[in-house]
């Protein structure tokens, strides 16, 4: 197996050096080769062999054949429909596909699929014989040497052959029976296999965890709620509370291989609504977090919703990228948080230099001396019900923002929304959720926030509510965004200016990527079952 | 908790609302059941989400209709015979307790009904399936046996711990780990001695005391929510709140508190887009949001809007005649939204003001 690793990285990296040009013909790449690790730290424009397409989180492509000037001549190369499972379950692409040599790797849960980034024919298909869980979604895949690793939603790491999809082995990461579940791309940094788990019915702590690429052995996992005596436990009234304390890990991590630091934004503290029983801060749920990438050990926190009770998982990714504050060049990291706050932080230190509204808010009463906004107890949830903004589902939600390195803006498909929030377990202990924010009215909008300052650069309002998919800005000057009315468009980075659009039926369901095949660049994007791939030609 | 995903529709996945919900494994495979309207719920919700999600579900047509309504809010396209179609479909097709179209209110006093929970989509497969009539005979031994330090609700106390969260209840399957657990591991006190079938019978209630636990579970629902001054909320409606502009406590709103249950009331005051079933059991009628196209060549068309995005306009007019148009600078489109002035009050409400308002409309038997 290590000798054919090998042999794919020799021709992987031919290939790479051959790669300027883009009607070259050279010795046949094997098509679906595999990917040596280090490769991710400058992954090469035909790929995009991660979630977010690279470690930084950006979703921001150098590619620039599609751009402001010529998007309206993007054309259909191929349409990809999931095929039927016999089931009667229509399935939904709420995950990146990963591209790697030539070849794409999509998912739903239980099941991979390996299709030809050129044409969409299917290569081959992996389907996992289920005992159980959520089965609301799966994130992706991640890939590693000749491998291709996924979570199911019965709690389960299963590492796959990349050529053909044959299973390697499979390991437990969490426990069915507490209520857990699975569905993260897990994100490979060296030889770490880094996985996340998902769940809040049952109250239960959250973790991220490391494991062994060739094995699936544990190697470290970071507890998001501290022990008893251990930093952070002070924010928590008992170690009871502490047990079950939520912050599943939702989303894959981003990573500064300088830094050697991973980061992740963890979710909601429960019970998730009543939150009676867990005064204080509930570290380090709500979190922004940076680990050490070969030991999981916390290097700092920044807490983007102190003492949740609304259910915003501050599980947003946390973008890096370069940039000026204070006059100096500095590591930044910026999130766009479920709360409707929008923060930018040193991510060497976590020094907080931004906090601003990226939709106007009603639950805080300013923020404290780290930046961190303070909420306002008087819009915690209550029996007679409280009215706050933003809802449950936030100002966004899990679906990736974008930042353009070339405008400096921050991309946010953005909901203004209200609920009225409401205790509906008045015990003394209550767990669960214990509550429920109920509110039926809201606004859709794509921000674009000048990251220095945190203002509104520029604001496109959806005419009607709902939508909120992933979005992918380009060096193209231009930023691609699914609407609320199933229109893929294409806007000006720089003005906000619809230019280009196509219906898609049905809404799109993921983030859009793109990359460079045969000197053409695609545009690809999820609705519903279906896969869409735009070419320019 | 992330939902569709709105988060998405997922973003449903990360949202809150609603209970997640592909049913996994077994369930998987089963149809959407027969039923008027099936092929609405199919063509509506589908497009966002699996419908199969819906099947492990037991809701009141009032419940249902407060998730379908919350739904339209996240960008569902439904109409008002559509909506009456979703909620009736799903109301006689997943019943609370068989009580289909009741529209029983949700009260304090109301006996809370059992209802299957997300338990029984979350977790594994081969979990315990609850026997109702044994759980009542587990709960005669549990208040025999146990209640004192575990508390009534089994979440625990000072004597006890919490077997709600126990991981050796979480595990346990008709009795397989309680049981050897209370015969050698039971701690301080004596073991407890049970029959064989006592031991499942408690098994059952305590299972059953999880599934309530969570969201979806019969103590979900809410508690009294009339806790303003009637008075001041006269005021508001005639002064501050603009309410008596367009509403009169002798017209329109004469004897609106015995339309909607408090909860309803409320929320039809703050989000009068909500589709909230009333006492009588029928699903409140929406004001029709109507705009009104303007060509260039200064021609007008007004109707019910299909589609309005950056790119088309489409709408049906009152003779049911459809209209499309691609959108253009010369293209003039108006809305009328008639929630207009309960939406500008989102933004100026005090909870107070709320809770005032809507004592003052109980009132109004």
């Amino acid at each position: 197996m290590k000798l054919l690793a090998t042999f794919f990285l020799a021709l992987f990296t031919v290939a790479s050096m051959r790669a300027e040009g883009p009607e070259q013909t050279g010795p046949a790449k094997q098509t679906g080769g595999g990917l040596d690790p280090a490769v991710l730290l400058n992954p090469t424009p035909d790929s995009w062999p991660t979630y977010n397409g690279d470690y930084s989180g950006r979703r921001f492509s150098t590619l620039t054949q599609i751009n402001d000037k010529n998007v309206k001549s993007l054309s259909l190369a191929w349409l990809y429909q999931l095929p039927s499972m016999g089931d009667g379950m229509v399935r939904r692409l709420a995950g990146t596909p990963i591209v790697v040599n030539g070849v794409m790797y999509i998912t739903v849960p239980d099941h991979v699929w390996a299709i030809d980034a050129r044409t969409s024919k299917p290569l081959w298909h992996y389907a996992w014989t289920s005992k159980g869980g959520i089965h609301l979604g799966n994130r992706g895949v991640g890939i590693s040497g000749d491998s291709l690793y996924f979570e199911t939603p019965d709690c389960n790491l299963v590492a796959l052959n990349l050529a053909d999809g044959t299973k390697r082995w499979s390991q437990s990461i969490c426990d069915l029976d507490q209520m857990y579940y699975a569905s993260v791309a897990p994100l490979v940094v060296k030889n770490h296999v880094i996985t996340g788990v998902s769940g809040d019915d049952l109250d239960r702590p959250g973790f991220l965890e490391a494991h062994d690429p060739e094995t699936g052995a544990l190697q470290w996992r970071w507890s998001v709620v501290p022990s008893p005596g251990e930093p952070g436990s002070e924010t928590w009234p008992d170690a009871d509370a502490m047990a079950h304390g939520g912050g599943m890990t939702w989303i894959s991590p981003t990573y500064d291989p300088e830094l050697n630091l991973l980061y992740i934004g963890t979710g909601n503290p429960q019970p998730v609504i009543a939150g009676t029983g867990r005064e204080g801060a509930n570290l380090y749920t709500e979190s922004i977090v940076a680990l050490h990438a070969d030991t999981g050990k916390m290097a700092w926190y920044f807490q983007p919703s102190p003492h949740d009770t609304h259910d915003w998982d501050a599980i947003q990714t946390p973008v890096l990228f370069e940039g000026v504050m204070e006059g100096k060049p500095r590591k930044l990291l910026a999130q766009a948080s479920r709360n409707g706050w929008f923060f930018v932080l040193d991510r060497e230190t976590g020094k907080n230099y931004v906090s601003s509204e990226f939709v106007k808010t009603n639950w805080t009463k300013g923020v404290d001396a780290k930046g961190q906004p303070i909420p306002n107890p008087a819009k915690e949830p209550q029996i007679p019900g409280v009215l706050v903004t933003p809802d449950s589902s936030g100002g966004v939600n899990w679906a990736p923002s974008t930042f353009s390195p070339k405008t400096g803006l921050f991309y946010i498909n953005a909901t203004r929304s209200f609920s009225m929030f409401y205790i509906y377990d008045d015990s003394q202990k209550p767990e669960g959720w214990g509550g429920h924010g109920i509110g039926v009215w809201s606004e859709a909008m794509l921000q674009a926030v000048d990251y220095r300052t945190g203002k509104i650069k520029w604001s496109h309002k959806w005419q009607t509510p709902g939508g909120e998919s992933g979005l992918l800005s380009t060096a193209g000057n231009l930023v691609f965004a699914g609407d609320p009315n199933n229109n893929l468009v294409a806007l000006d980075a720089t003005t906000g200016n619809p230019l280009w659009h196509v219906n898609l039926g049905t809404g799109m369901s993921n983030g859009p990527i793109t990359y460079e095949l045969d000197g053409h660049q695609y545009l690809l994007v999820g609705a519903g079952d279906k896969l869409f791939a735009f070419v320019m030609n | 908790m992330i939902h569709v995903m709105r988060s998405t529709c997922l973003s449903f996945l990360l949202t809150a609302t609603l209970a997640p919900l592909a049913a996994a494994g077994h369930a998987q495979s089963s149809q959407l059941p027969e039923g008027a309207h099936r092929d609405t719920v199919q063509r509506v919700c589908s497009s966002c989400h699996s419908v199969q999600m819906f099947t492990a579900r037991k809701m009141s047509r009032e419940q249902w209709g407060t998730t379908v309504s919350s739904m339209v809010a996240r960008g569902a396209k439904i109409n008002d015979d559509e909506f009456d179609q979703i909620v009736g479909y799903l109301a006689t097709t997943f019943p609370l307790n068989g009580e289909a179209g009741t529209g029983a209110a949700t009260t304090k006093q109301a006996k809370a009904p059992r209802r299957p929970s997300l338990i029984d989509q979350a977790g594994s497969d081969d979990k315990q399936i609850v026997d109702e009539d044994a759980a009542a005979r587990g709960k005669t031994v549990y208040i025999a046996q146990c209640i004192t330090c575990h508390g009534t609700r089994a979440r625990g106390g000072s004597r006890g711990a919490d077997l709600v969260r126990s991981v050796v209840v979480l595990h346990d399957r008709y009795g397989s780990t309680i049981g050897p657990y209370l015969t050698q591991g039971h701690p301080k006190s004596k073991p407890v001695e049970l029959t064989q079938e006592q031991v499942k019978e408690l098994s059952h209630f305590l299972h059953q005391q999880i599934g309530d636990t969570l969201r979806t579970g019969p103590y979900n629902n809410p508690l009294d929510i009339l806790v303003g001054d009637a008075k001041a909320g006269k005021l508001y409606f005639e002064n501050t709140g603009g309410c008596a502009k367009c509403h009169s406590v002798t017209g329109d709103l004469a004897h609106i508190a015995g339309k909607y249950a408090p909860p309803a009331l409320q929320q039809k005051v703050v989000f009068p887009q909500n589709r909230a079933i009333t006492k009588q059991g029928t699903a409140s009628r929406q004001l029709v949001t109507t705009i009104t196209v303007t060509t260039s060549s200064g021609t007008t068309v007004t109707g019910e809007p299909l589609n309005l995005d950056d790119f088309n306009v489409s709408l049906r007019d009152a003779n049911g005649h459809y209209f499309s148009f691609a959108c253009s600078p010369e293209l003039k489109v108006e809305k009328h939204n008639p929630y207009a002035g309960h939406e500008a009050l989102l933004d100026t409400y005090t909870d107070k003001d709320i809770h005032d308002v809507v004592s003052y409309l109980e009132t109004l038997q």
